[in-house]
């Protein structure tokens, strides 16, 4: 669970919140370690009216980190894409506020429409199909929020604390820092584990790593600091990382992180 | 065209007109300019022609008026009776997409709360249950890609295809589409690396739907025949940028690349098998990538001793010069 500077809180806005894909996603945004209050209005006479007066009170008296909305409520056809409305009154009344439609009409007409008749091209806005993955919805999340963790864990045996700019090892009740990851060494392996947080399979370019290295040759540096880093962690985690391992050199273009099988 | 039929119309009427008012002066002035010629003064003889030549001038560009306006008519219901078609068949498509799509949600939502179940209680996992879990998961972008793929083909086949162009970060639409893909490629032992080279490729104006439609196709063929690894680099230069999607799979034999493309082939195919997809993925893929102005092309080694693998390039226009209006008409339709 990557820690933030504070809970992070996610509204959803579903009139299916408690159907299995729902709960299913929630329990993936807590473990996350964000809060998940639901929109749940008295039933009334119509369905997408009350979703939409109860999710603009709300943002009104306790304003989210971020909405999780759906486009459709109910069968009316009235409310068929209600919430493409409650998107245009967010986007309006709070421009900054990152929204993720979750939605199956994620692509397609609907949402151009949407795009183009309420969005500026730089709103807080994203669409995301019903049927992703709960890690795909966190990830798109994280992205919308830009939410920059105190921090992050790298399986379950590896913790990066960005604010105090160490490196921890072992698991959750007894972790010890890794002294050698300080400096320099630091500053690559976190470029390289917020990379990983933001999206998995991200290559770090040895461009925006050689940064951190000096000397003639900042690639032979660069290359000499990621076995030192993968050397202090293999050793304070007694094993002793391989090449395609922890931190992988993909076709001589990169690095990327690689969390170690638990 | 209505303006020279109208104008041809008053010059017929003009000419008719003069010649009334010869044939109407003949019987006062005719005889006192010219001789009688068979009984009837010559003035009469010049209106009369005069009033056949402009009631017939005026006859004919009425005839041509109509028939324009009856041409274009046509045209005009042609198109709507194509464009309200299309829009029809989107419209029972998205009806029968969201039908199908409510159960396979229900589907997928108990899978992952008994794989939740699972995973907290692992001891009590039966394998053949997981091997379950895991295919529902795997056969989800399948049905997400497959459903998009419909929708996209309608889209392609309507006659008011027009390309609108949006600011997009090729980077973000990349960024997504590993972010579905990499959790199915390790359930299956691959891995998918992305990047791009600047590692900020900046904006395009581009259609960000298309880009994601033919890039997921690439990625979702690369996963499904790689052998462990799948790479996606994304690249630029002054007028495009492009998208490399890369597999280390058993690559294509020579004689098949040229129908790769073609709607509806698999290799299957050739093998009289049972198709395991529709083989509407890369025929789309490149309809799309052309109608955009760019272009799909594959690169390919099948030989199992070398470096066997197998390359798509896209290559798109960023269109950074000539974003004028936000839209710009399908190049097939110019």
């Amino acid at each position: 669970m990557a820690k933030v500077n504070s809970k992070h809180k996610i509204l959803v806005v579903d009139d299916e919140s408690e159907s299995a894909i729902l709960r299913a996603v929630r329990r993936r945004l807590e473990e996350e370690g964000w809060d998940t209050p639901v929109i749940q209005p008295e039933s009334g006479h119509s369905v997408g009216e009350e979703f939409e007066a109860a999710t603009l009170w709300y943002i009104e008296q306790d304003l989210p980190d971020a909405v999780l909305l759906d486009v459709r409520f109910g069968e009316h056809q009235d409310d068929q894409f209600r919430g493409l409305g409650i998107l245009g009154e967010i986007v309006e009344r709070w421009p900054k506020l990152p929204i993720l439609m979750f939605t199956q009409y994620s692509q397609g007409p609907d949402r151009e429409t949407a795009v183009r008749g309420s969005l500026k091209w730089d709103a807080q806005v994203d669409f995301i199909d019903k049927l992703a993955s709960p890690d795909e919805v966190v990830l798109r999340l994280r992205r919308l929020m830009g939410a920059a963790p105190e921090t992050i864990p790298i399986g379950n045996q590896i913790l990066v604390d960005v604010t105090s700019r160490l490196v921890y090892v072992g698991d959750h009740d007894d972790q010890e820092v890794v002294l050698e990851i300080q400096g320099m060494k630091f500053e690559i392996f976190r470029e390289l584990a917020v990379t990983w947080y933001r999206s998995p399979g991200e290559l770090v370019a040895f461009g925006r790593l050689e940064r951190y290295s000096e000397g003639e040759d900042p690639r032979a540096s660069l290359r000499v600091r990621i076995r030192e880093i993968k050397d202090a962690i293999g050793k304070a985690m007694d094993i002793r990382f391989g090449p395609s391992e922890l931190i992988i050199n993909v076709r001589d273009q990169g690095y990327r992180l690689v969390p170690p099988k638990s | 065209m209505n303006k020279i039929f109208t104008s041809i119309k008053i010059g017929g009427g003009i000419v008719a007109l003069a010649g009334l008012v010869l044939m109407l002066l003949a019987p006062l002035i005719g005889k006192n300019i010219f001789d009688f010629l068979w009984a009837v003064d010559p003035l009469t003889y010049l209106g009369g022609v005069l009033l056949i030549i402009g009631l017939g001038t005026v006859a004919g560009t009425y005839v041509g008026l109509e028939r324009t306006k009856r041409n274009a008519r046509e045209g005009i219901n042609g198109h709507s009776r194509a464009h309200s078609w299309s829009e029809t068949t989107l419209q029972y498509f998205q009806l029968f997409d969201h039908d199908l799509g409510r159960p396979l949600r229900r589907i997928a939502g108990k899978e992952r709360e008994l794989r939740a179940v699972m995973q907290a209680n692992p001891e009590a996992s039966d394998p053949g249950v997981v091997d379950l879990l895991d295919e529902i998961e795997r056969q989800t972008p399948n049905f997400r890609l497959m459903m998009s793929n419909i929708q996209i083909l309608i889209q392609l086949e309507s006659p008011e295809s027009v390309e609108e162009l949006q600011p997009v970060e090729p980077n973000e639409v990349i960024r997504r589409i590993a972010d579905r893909y990499s959790p199915v490629a390790a359930e299956a032992g691959k891995e998918i690396t992305w990047w791009s080279e600047p590692s900020e490729l900046g904006l395009v104006y581009a259609n960000s739907n298309a880009i994601e439609h033919i890039v997921t196709n690439l990625v979702d063929n690369a996963v499904r025949f790689a052998g462990t690894h799948v790479e996606v680099k994304l690249t630029k230069n002054p007028t495009h940028f492009f998208v490399r999607v890369w597999d280390d799979g058993p690559g294509i034999g020579n004689q098949y690349v040229q129908h790769l493309f073609d709607r509806g082939w698999t290799p299957e195919v050739v093998r009289r098998e049972e198709k395991s997809s529709s083989g509407l993925g890369l025929f789309i893929a490149r309809s799309l990538a052309r109608q955009a102005g760019g272009d799909l092309t594959v690169e390919t080694d099948s030989n199992l001793e070398g470096d066997h693998h197998t390359a798509f390039l896209l290559s798109l226009p960023s269109n950074l010069t000539n974003q004028i209006n936000g839209i710009r008409t399908n190049p097939s339709n110019l």
